[in-house]
C-alpha cells in the first residue's frame, strides 16, 4: 500500500524523524522500510498484513502514526448529504450471503470533466492515471476511507433493478477498461434486467459505467463476501486494490460514511444533486464490540506487569476506548477494527506500542517433556553414515526433491510409480523423486571431474495406495574408480554399523541398473538396498561416457539391523598369520570363497583378499585360538580341512 | 687368567671408545656382555681357576663387567644426546601424500548446530510428511480455506491418482508449523519440539527464492509461556548461532496461529548494519517469524487454551546458512558442484 507523505499529513502532525517513524511503524507491525519519490511526493511503501483491512487506507495509517506518536488525528471532515430533490427510482435486491451490506445514492445532472489538479495529483502519487472526476472520486474515497466503492451510469442500469448473482460459469463479461473475460464459477455478479453489469468486489462493467455523457450516477459502497471475491480474483487473475481490500474484510460499519464522503465530493467537483435517499441493506446492525481484558491474562501471555495507566493510555491512543473494570479493562472495538476479536487480541495491541523492544528476556521456566514426543526422530545414524561416507571420500549433495518427467523416463521407471504435482512452476520440477540415484547421476554433469564421489542422504516419496510413504535413504555414486576402489565404501558402511548375515542377491528389478552387474544387498531376510554399475543405456540417454557406480540403501532398514557391539576382550594368545594362494575355476564368486572360510572354521578369525592376479587369489588368513597358542600342526590341520572343503565345495585347489 | 681377563676388559674398552653408531655399540654389548658373549663364557671358567686365585679373579671379572656396562651406558648416552644435537637437512615444506577426504553440506552442518543449541534448552526433535494435508498445513493453524495470508504461501497441489488421498486437500506443506498440530493432537503438553524440514512453495526461482527451501519449526506448550520467554529465547539462539556480539529487535505481524505475532530482525552479520545487498540496504535481517501461539491452534488439537499456552517459531535455515557463510545466491546450496562443496 502507498502512503504520500502529504495526504498522510493532512490528517497527523509527523513529528518523529520519518526514518525513526518508519521504525516505530515496522515495530507496531505496519511494516514500511521503503520510500519512494513520485514526483515532488515522497510515498512510503507499507507492507499490509492480512489482518488489517483498515490499514489499506491513508486514513487508517494515520490512526496508527498518530497512535505511535501519542497525538490525535484531525478526521476528514464529511458533511450530511443534502435532501434529495428528486426520486429517481432503483430497486436493489439483497443477498446477505454475497453482501454484507449495500448502501448506494443516485445523483442526478452531474458534469463529466477532468478532476481538478490536487485530485489529479493524489491518484498519481497513489501510482494510478486520473480518468475523469466521478471515477478519480471514488478511488480517493477508497484510497482516505479502506472501503471500494463503485460509480454506475444510472441511465444503463436497464429496469432501475440491480440483483446479485453467482456466475454460474463461462459467462462473456467486458470490464469498464474495455478487457473480455469469461466469468468462473461463483464469480459475483450484479446484474440489471438485461445483463451483466458488474463483477462485484473486482471490475465494473463497459456497459453500465462512467463516459462522458454520463449524467445521472448509482454510487454505492459494498461489503463484499471476501471468499468469492478472492476466489474470482485469483481464478482470473485479477488482483486489484478493491480486492485486496475485501479479501481482509473492510469496515462493516463504515458503508454510509464513505458514500456521504463521495456523495459530498461529486456534488462539489461535478455538480448535480442528489435524486434518491440513501439505501442502505444491511444483514446486521454493524455496532463496535466490547471486549474485556484482564491483567492476569495480559501478564501470563506477556510476561510483564505493565502499569495500568500505561495500558490505558495505549488502548486510549487506539481508539479502543478503555474502562476500568474488576480486574481489568473494557474495550469497545470500533467496526473498522475487524481484526480485534479476542483478548489475545488486545494483548498484542498493547504489547506492540508498548514496544516490543523495551520488553526484558527471560527463557521459560517449564517442564521438560520426560516422554518421547509423537515424531520423535533421533538422527544420529544419519550422521554417523554422513562422516563415514566423507571420510570415504564422499561429498554431501542436496538436490531437489522434484525431478522432470525426462529423468524419470531416462532412468527408465513408471511415471505412474511417482507423485505427481497438479501445478508445478515447471516441467523441470513435476515428478517427486522415488530415488536419490538419478538426481546424483546428473549431478556428474555438473563436475568434469576425473574421478566424483557423491552421496545424499534424504527422503524419497513413494506412491502407495494410503498415500505417501516417506522413506529417507542414503545413496552414492562414483566415477573413475574400479568396483572393488567402489564396493570400500558398502564394506565400510556394513560393517562401521555391525550389520551381520549380509549377502547379495543377483537379480535386480531396477531398470537403470546394470544387468550383470549390480545386485541387491541382504542381511537375513531384510532387504537393504541395491548397488552396481548404472546401466549403460541410462548413461548414455544422460550423455555421460565411462563407468558409474551406485548404491542406495534404506535408513529404516539401516536403523533396525545396526547394532553397537560389546566389547571383546584382547585374545591372550597371538595369531598365525599366513598367505595363501588359491587357483579358483572360472565363475567362482570369490565373495561366497570367503564366506565358506569363515564360516567353517573357528579359528580362522580373519581373512582378506590380498592380490588377484589372472585365476590366482591371495588370502591372507589369521589363525587364532583363544584357549592356546597355536602350532605349526594345528595350524596345517586347519588350513588342511579348508583346502579339501574348498575342493570338494568349489573345485578351488592350492596355487603350487 | 687374570691376564687374559684384562687384556679382555682393555680391548673391550678401546672398542668401546672408538665406536661409531649405537648399533655397532649394542653388537659390542652382545659380543662381550651378552648370553654368550666373552666374559659370560669367562664366568664359566670361574671352576677352572685354582681355587687361591678364585676370589681375585671372581672381583675383577665383576668390576670389569660393571666398567663395561657402564661404558656402554654412558657412551651411549653421549651418541643419543650428540644426534639430537646435530642439525641435518630436512624439508619439512613436503606436502602430505593426498588423502581425499569428502565433505559435509552446510545445511548439515548448521542444522546440527542449531539442533544442539535446541537439545539443551529441552527440545526434542521431530520429523514429519512432506506429503501433507491442506488440514494441517493451514486449517489447524487457524487458516481457513480462502484466507488471504495463503497468498505468501503460494502451494502446490500434488496429484492423488492412484491413492485414496483427497484431491485438492493434498499438498507439499508450506512450512514445517504443520508439525504443530500433528505434535499436539498426539501428546499432552507440556513439550518442547523442534521440528526441521524441507517446505515448498510456488515461487519462481531467483538468487532469493526458491520453490524447495529448508525451515525449522520450534515450539513450547506449557502453563506459563511468555512472550518474554520468546523473545530470551530467539535472542540465545541468535547469539548461540552468530555470537554474542549480534544485535536484534522485535518487530509486531500476523500470522494467524500466532496472537501477539512477532517478526525478528538480526543485524546484518555481513555490513554490521551499514548496509548491503545481503540485507536490501536496510542493515536488518528479517531473520525468525514467531508469536504467541493462537488459541484457536490449540483448541483445534484438542488442548485447553485457559490451561496452557506456548509460542512458536521458524528459522530460515537456508537463510541462516547464507548468512553464516555469506553466501548470496540461495541456488548455490542445491547445486552439488565440487567447486562449491569442496569449501565446507
Amino acid at each position: 500500500m502507498l502512503i504520500p507523505l502529504s495526504w498522510l499529513k493532512e490528517y497527523v502532525e509527523i513529528k518523529l524523524p520519518l526514518k525513526d517513524l518508519m521504525w516505530k511503524m515496522t515495530e507496531a507491525g505496519l511494516t514500511c522500510e521503503v520510500t519512494k519519490k513520485v514526483g515532488d511526493e515522497v510515498v512510503l511503501d507499507v507492507e499490509v498484513t492480512a489482518n488489517r483491512p483498515d490499514w489499506m487506507s491513508i486514513l487508517g495509517v494515520a490512526r496508527e502514526v498518530a497512535a505511535i506518536q501519542g497525538i490525535k488525528i484531525k478526521e476528514p471532515k464529511i458533511k450530511e448529504i443534502p435532501a434529495a430533490t428528486a426520486n429517481f427510482p432503483i430497486d436493489l435486491i439483497p443477498n446477505f450471503d454475497l453482501f454484507e451490506r449495500w448502501s448506494a445514492i443516485v445523483i442526478k445532472d452531474v458534469t463529466i470533466k477532468p478532476s481538478p489538479k490536487w485530485l489529479q495529483e493524489r491518484i498519481t502519487s497513489m501510482g494510478h492515471s486520473p480518468i475523469n472526476n466521478i471515477i478519480d472520486i471514488t478511488n480517493y474515497v477508497m484510497y482516505e476511507l479502506g472501503i471500494p466503492m463503485h460509480a454506475f451510469d444510472y441511465d444503463e442500469i436497464s429496469g432501475q433493478i440491480m440483483t446479485l448473482e453467482k456466475a454460474s460459469g463461462g459467462e462473456n463479461f467486458t470490464s469498464v477498461d474495455g478487457e473480455s473475460y469469461k466469468l468462473p464459477e461463483g464469480a459475483m455478479i450484479i446484474k440489471d434486467a438485461e445483463r451483466i453489469i458488474d463483477l462485484a468486489g473486482i471490475k465494473g462493467g463497459q456497459n453500465s459505467g462512467i463516459k462522458n455523457s454520463t449524467k445521472n450516477v448509482l454510487l454505492h459502497v459494498t461489503i463484499d463476501n471476501p471468499v468469492l471475491v478472492r476466489r474470482a480474483s485469483i481464478s482470473m487473475g485479477l488482483r486489484s486494490d478493491a480486492s485486496a481490500i475485501y479479501e481482509r474484510g473492510p469496515d462493516k460499519g463504515g458503508t454510509v460514511n464513505s458514500l456521504k464522503r463521495a456523495a459530498g465530493l461529486i456534488l462539489e467537483l461535478a455538480g448535480g444533486e442528489i435524486a434518491s435517499k440513501v439505501i442502505d441493506f444491511k444483514k446486521e446492525n454493524f455496532e463496535p464490540k466490547t471486549i474485556n481484558l484482564t491483567f492476569g491474562k495480559l501478564k501470563r501471555i506477556l510476561g510483564i506487569e505493565i502499569p495500568e495507566s500505561e495500558i490505558i493510555r495505549i488502548l486510549s491512543s487506539l481508539s479502543l476506548y478503555p474502562e476500568k473494570i474488576k480486574d481489568g479493562i473494557t474495550c469497545t472495538v470500533p467496526t473498522y477494527r475487524g481484526d480485534i476479536k479476542i483478548e489475545e487480541d488486545l494483548t498484542e495491541e498493547v504489547a506492540r506500542l508498548y514496544g516490543y523492544n523495551k520488553f526484558p528476556t527471560t527463557l521459560p521456566v517449564g517442564q521438560v517433556a520426560e516422554e518421547k514426543i509423537p515424531y520423535f526422530f533421533d538422527d544420529s545414524l544419519i550422521l554417523k553414515i554422513k562422516d563415514i561416507l566423507v571420510s570415504c571420500g564422499y561429498s554431501e549433495a542436496k538436490n531437489l526433491s522434484l525431478v522432470s518427467k525426462a529423468l524419470v523416463d531416462k532412468f527408465e521407471t513408471d511415471p505412474k510409480d511417482y507423485f505427481k504435482l497438479i501445478n508445478p512452476v515447471s516441467l523441470e520440477y513435476e515428478y517427486l523423486r522415488v530415488s536419490l540415484i538419478p538426481s546424483l547421476v546428473a549431478n556428474i554433469k555438473l563436475n568434469p571431474v576425473d574421478v566424483l564421489k557423491l552421496f545424499e542422504i534424504d527422503k524419497v516419496y513413494l506412491k502407495t495406495l494410503k498415500g505417501a510413504n516417506e522413506k529417507y535413504r542414503v545413496a552414492g555414486i562414483s566415477t573413475g574408480k574400479d568396483f572393488r576402489d567402489f564396493k570400500t565404501v558398502i564394506d565400510i558402511i556394513l560393517s562401521k554399523l555391525n550389520i551381520e548375515n549380509c549377502s547379495i542377491e543377483f537379480e535386480v528389478d531396477k531398470k537403470y541398473l546394470h544387468q550383470s552387474v549390480a545386485g541387491v544387498i541382504k542381511s537375513g531376510s531384510h532387504i537393504i538396498g541395491e548397488f552396481g554399475e548404472i546401466s549403460p543405456v541410462v548413461l548414455s540417454a544422460m550423455e555421460i561416457s565411462g563407468k558409474v557406480y551406485c548404491f542406495e540403501m534404506d535408513m529404516e532398514t539401516l536403523e533396525k539391523l545396526s547394532y553397537t557391539k560389546l566389547f571383546s576382550s584382547i585374545p591372550l594368545n597371538p595369531p598365525q598369520i599366513e598367505d595363501i594362494t588359491l587357483v579358483l575355476p572360472p565363475k567362482t564368486r570369490v565373495g561366497e570363497v570367503m564366506k565358506a572360510i569363515k564360516n567353517s572354521e573357528l579359528k580362522i578369525t580373519n581373512l582378506e583378499l590380498r592380490d588377484i592376479y589372472k585365476d590366482s587369489y591371495t588370502f591372507r588368513v589369521w589363525y587364532q585360538d583363544n584357549s592356546k597358542n597355536l602350532t605349526d600342526a594345528d595350524v596345517k590341520s586347519i588350513r588342511d580341512r579348508i583346502l579339501t572343503l574348498l575342493k570338494s565345495k568349489f573345485g578351488i585347489s592350492l596355487k603350487d | 687368567m687374570q691376564e687374559e681377563l684384562i687384556n679382555l676388559r682393555n680391548e673391550a674398552i678401546a672398542q668401546i671408545s672408538s665406536v661409531e653408531n649405537t648399533i655397532d655399540l649394542e653388537e659390542i654389548r652382545v659380543a662381550y656382555l651378552g648370553r654368550s658373549g666373552k666374559f659370560t663364557l669367562l664366568v664359566k671358567k670361574i671352576k677352572d681357576t685354582p681355587s687361591e686365585k678364585r676370589k681375585e679373579f671372581g672381583i675383577t671379572l665383576n668390576e670389569s663387567k660393571n666398567t663395561l656396562e657402564r661404558l656402554i651406558s654412558d657412551k651411549k648416552q653421549e651418541m643419543i644426546k650428540s644426534i639430537s644435537e646435530k642439525r641435518d637437512w630436512f624439508d619439512l615444506t613436503m606436502p602430505g601424500s593426498k588423502l581425499d577426504l569428502g565433505h559435509l553440506h552446510p545445511l548439515t552442518k548448521v542444522l546440527k548446530e542449531v539442533k544442539q543449541i535446541f537439545n539443551f534448552l529441552g527440545y526434542q526433535i521431530a520429523d514429519g510428511p512432506e506429503i501433507e494435508s491442506d488440514y494441517f498445513n493451514f486449517e489447524a493453524l487457524n487458516i481457513p480455506k480462502d484466507h488471504p495470508s495463503r497468498d505468501t504461501q503460494m502451494t502446490f497441489y500434488v496429484d492423488t491418482k492412484g491413492t485414496d488421498l483427497k484431491p485438492s486437500e493434498t499438498i507439499l506443506r508450506t512450512q514445517t508449523s504443520a508439525m504443530q498440530g500433528r505434535v499436539m493432537e498426539k501428546m499432552k503438553p507440556p513439550f518442547r519440539v523442534l521440528a526441521p524440514g524441507r517446505n515448498f512453495r510456488y515461487e519462481q526461482v531467483d538468487a532469493s527464492h526458491g520453490f524447495e527451501f529448508w525451515q525449522v519449526e520450534g515450539f513450547v506448550v506449557d502453563k506459563n509461556i511468555h512472550l518474554t520467554d520468546l523473545f530470551g529465547t530467539i535472542n540465545y539462539v541468535l547469539r548461540e548461532l552468530f555470537g554474542k556480539e549480534i544485535k536484534t529487535r522485535f518487530a509486531t505481524t500476523n500470522f494467524p496461529f500466532v496472537e501477539p505475532g512477532v517478526d525478528t530482525y538480526m543485524q546484518c552479520t555481513i555490513c554490521k548494519g551499514k548496509g548491503c545487498s545481503f540485507c536490501k540496504n536496510t542493515g536488518w535481517s528479517e531473520i525468525m517469524p514467531a508469536g504467541m501461539i493462537h488459541p484457536n491452534v490449540l483448541k483445534n488439537a484438542g488442548i485447553d487454551a485457559a490451561k496452557w499456552n506456548g509460542f512458536a517459531f521458524a528459522i530460515g535455515l537456508s537463510r541462516i546458512v547464507n548468512l553464516r557463510y555469506q553466501i548470496k545466491d540461495l541456488r548455490t546450496l542445491t547445486t552439488p558442484d565440487m567447486r562449491i562443496l569442496s569449501q565446507f
